[in-house]
């Protein structure tokens, strides 16, 4: 049934086909013919154009009219006028009745015309159009007649011989191709129909349930097998689809946790790149992007040596201990001199490995140490300063014995010297070991004040008695400034003792003989203030800063010719911020230098306490 | 015969100076003393010493700079650099065993040490 309707399918799409041909071929043959006639038409009327007028008169004009008659007119001339310049004609040549059908403008605008004009009328009585032709003559410039030709449009006749012939072998083709394609169509799905059989037959299949349909090979079963071949298809679609979906929230997650991964590793305090086995950029986070001062893009799959140029870091990454070893992590410190030229880091540097422990690339932390460095630094050369200044007495003490000893100082007055010596270095030892614990005390924070109230008159005489001594030997007066009534404070006495000497022998010792100190002592309202000022070398700008620094000696050749610890005004700082006190500094080279202590009156310690 | 030789002892510690200065007049030298490197400089320039014994911890020019600084005059007229220090660095030790002429000493030294050092390296070059 089906294929009855296949087959008429085929039969009307035929004439449907060979219908379009004939319509094609018409309207090319039709085309073809006004093609034709256009360039008759132009050529008779040019022709006829060049004539002159005389030529359409008289005996001339009958000589005329025959040869046209006869050569022209089987050629679908339908007419032919020649008027003068009234409009008058001069020759009229016309088939039947043809002539009084031409309607009236199609005369008037050939006859007005200075140019070739093509137009196209329809007879009234007549199937086909008319095309007229018309020139103007012209002689000596003058227009003085027009040339009028009408041409039938010839049939058109697709039905000749040759082209019978030629439809008769397109038709015999295609009729050949469809029983062809059919055929070899059955017989290039015969394997096709056999396997889906052999699949049909096998109980394990899939197409198991089609067992019952139709062996017998046709359009039909081929459609169901198609059916089924489909179902079959988007089974395993839906399979993939399945899957598809199953990679993409895979895909989601990993992606998620690498950003996660790349969140932590860019809040990281360290510097990191990761490169693959040719050492070219895989990974860089924030940190040394930063420190890089470039774009991840710009990095990003760059070789390593591009992205750091440092020789000596090259040279250690690149090391082939690496590869012996390739479980094993190496350290070395680095400087970025353009880039952080205070910094230092360390850099460590692993080999990775993936489960089958092949290597796959590098990691490379580099971490800011300049603060460990900086204090390491700190302690060796604290180390270094207390280590001198101990031994800088011991190596006194044992050499001056040592001369002793060996007998190498004969005369009384230089034995006593070198004994007196040994003893000043032995208080400058004692001392100095002294001030050391007491530093390292107030700097741990186990110093425990012994407070209690103290009289700041107490706390003023004492320290001036203490120093009364040295300041007599160079012959320096020390003026006191005293309040009428002395506040008292709260604190360590001994200790604060301590501080106010260091600073006041400070102004003795470096005061020159016959100098001045003056010792005042005030209150405002919440502090008791020592006022300590000298008129002895003074300290310069740039010294300034750096006199509470531990072991800071000024450079002055009439400070380091005196002894000192370097440690007094450090210890003394370290008090009074212990007692919640400051103090402050103001000095002129030569001209002298002014300290000034404040420490907080009983009521407002105890109220802060 | 040491009566020509010039000693300069460069230490800001004046009692340094002054054990050293006796001892090595007591032997005959001729002693130079200078308070800073920068001084302890300029003498070596002027004096030319046979000898000279610093400390490497001092004000204005530290010891390490001073005998880089000398090190030079060396090739014109070698002369014997003793480095007293309390504390010396592995780095130190190291920059020393590759400077001409030069001997470290550690604090507390002994006088008796530094003047038997002076006399061997004087007696090595037969002066």
């Amino acid at each position: 049934m089906k294929s009855k309707t296949i087959g008429i399918a085929f039969f009307v799409l035929i004439l449907l086909g060979l219908g379009i041909f004939l319509q094609i071929l018409i309207q090319t043959e039709k085309r073809a013919a006004v093609e034709n006639l256009f360039s008759k038409g132009d050529h008779i009327v040019g022709l006829l154009s060049l004539n002159s007028i005389k030529d359409f008169e008289g005996a001339r004009r009958d000589l005329l009219t025959k040869t046209l008659m006869q050569s022209d007119i089987h050629q679908g001339i339908a007419y032919c006028f020649v008027h003068d310049q009234t409009g008058k004609p001069l020759v009229s040549l016309a088939i039947n009745s043809i002539a009084t059908e031409i309607p009236y403008n199609i005369q008037v605008n050939s006859l007005a015309a200075m140019g070739l004009v093509h137009q196209f009328f329809k007879p009234i009585e007549s199937t086909t159009g008319i095309y007229e032709f018309s020139k103007p003559i012209f002689e000596k410039g003058e227009k003085t007649g027009t040339v009028r030709v009408g041409f039938k449009l010839p049939p058109i006749s697709i039905l000749s011989t040759e082209r019978i012939a030629l439809i008769g072998v397109i038709t015999f083709f295609i009729i050949s191709a469809i029983i062809m394609s059919y055929y070899g169509f059955v017989k290039a799905f015969k394997p096709l129909e056999s396997f889906l059989s052999n699949v049909l037959n096998n109980p394990n299949s899939s197409g198991a349930q089609l067992k019952n349909s139709s062996r017998s090979f046709g359009i039909e079963p081929m459609m169901q097998d198609c059916k089924n071949s489909i179902k079959e298809l988007k089974n395993r679609l839906e399979k993939v689809e399945m899957k598809n979906k199953d990679l993409t929230c895979k895909l989601g997650i990993i992606r998620f946790e690498k950003n996660q991964a790349s969140h932590i590793l860019n809040s990281i305090n360290l510097g990191i790149i990761v490169t693959d086995l040719h050492e070219n950029v895989g990974f860089i986070n924030d940190h040394m992007l930063n420190l890089l001062k470039k774009k991840r893009s710009d990095i990003i799959d760059s070789p390593l040596a591009q992205v750091i140029t440092d020789k000596n870091f090259l040279a250690l990454i690149s090391r082939q201990q690496g590869f012996e070893n390739p479980t094993g992590s190496h350290c070395f410190d680095i400087t970025f001199p353009n880039l952080a030229p205070d910094k230092t880091y360390q850099v460590s540097h692993t080999y990775l490995t993936d489960d089958s422990k092949s290597l796959i690339g590098k990691l490379i932390i580099f971490n800011n140490t300049t603060r460990e460095k900086e204090a390491a630094q700190a302690i060796n050369d604290f180390t270094a300063h207390v280590t001198h200044e101990l031994m800088t007495p011991l190596t006194t003490i044992k050499s001056y014995s040592e001369m002793l000893m060996d007998g190498e100082i004969t005369d009384a007055a230089t034995q006593k010297e070198f004994y007196n010596i040994i003893n000043t270095e032995t208080d400058r030892l004692s001392r100095l070991i002294k001030d050391l614990l007491n530093l390292s005390q107030i700097e741990m924070g186990s110093l425990t004040l012994n407070s209690g109230r103290v009289k700041s008159d107490w706390l003023f005489e004492d320290c001036i008695e203490t120093v009364a001594g040295a300041a007599r030997k160079k012959n320096i007066s020390i003026l006191r400034r005293l309040p009428d009534n002395f506040p008292t404070l709260i604190g360590d006495k001994e200790l604060l003792k301590g501080a106010i000497i260091n600073i006041l022998g400070n102004a003795i010792k470096y005061t020159p003989e016959n100098g001045q100190v003056v010792f005042e002592l005030s209150e405002d309202e919440s502090m008791v203030v020592f006022d300590i000022s000298d008129n002895g070398y003074g300290i310069s700008k740039e010294e300034l800063p750096f006199i509470f620094d531990k072991f800071y000696r000024s450079s002055n050749s009439n400070i380091t010719s005196q002894q000192g610890t370097g440690l007094g005004l450090a210890i003394t700082s370290q008090i009074v911020s212990l007692h919640g006190g400051e103090i402050n500094v103001e000095s002129k080279p030569e001209k002298g230098t002014h300290f000034t202590v404040k420490i907080p009156k009983k009521e407002d310690y105890l109220a802060e306490k | 015969m040491p009566k020509n030789k010039k000693i300069l002892i460069i230490d800001d510690e004046a009692c340094i100076r002054r054990v050293l200065e006796l001892k090595l007049k007591n032997r005959g030298y001729q002693v130079l003393t200078a308070a800073n490197g920068e001084e302890g400089f300029l003498t070596i320039k002027d004096q030319q010493p046979h000898v000279v014994i610093s400390d490497l911890m001092m004000p204005k020019l530290d010891g390490k700079t001073l005998c880089e600084k000398t090190n030079p005059f060396k090739i014109k007229r070698p002369f014997l650099t003793i480095i007293v220090t309390a504390r010396i660095n592995p780095e130190e030790r190291d920059w020393i065993a590759h400077m001409q002429d030069t001997i470290f000493m550690e604090k507390p030294f002994s006088p008796n040490k530094i003047v038997d050092a002076i006399e061997k390296y004087l007696e090595d070059r037969n002066e």
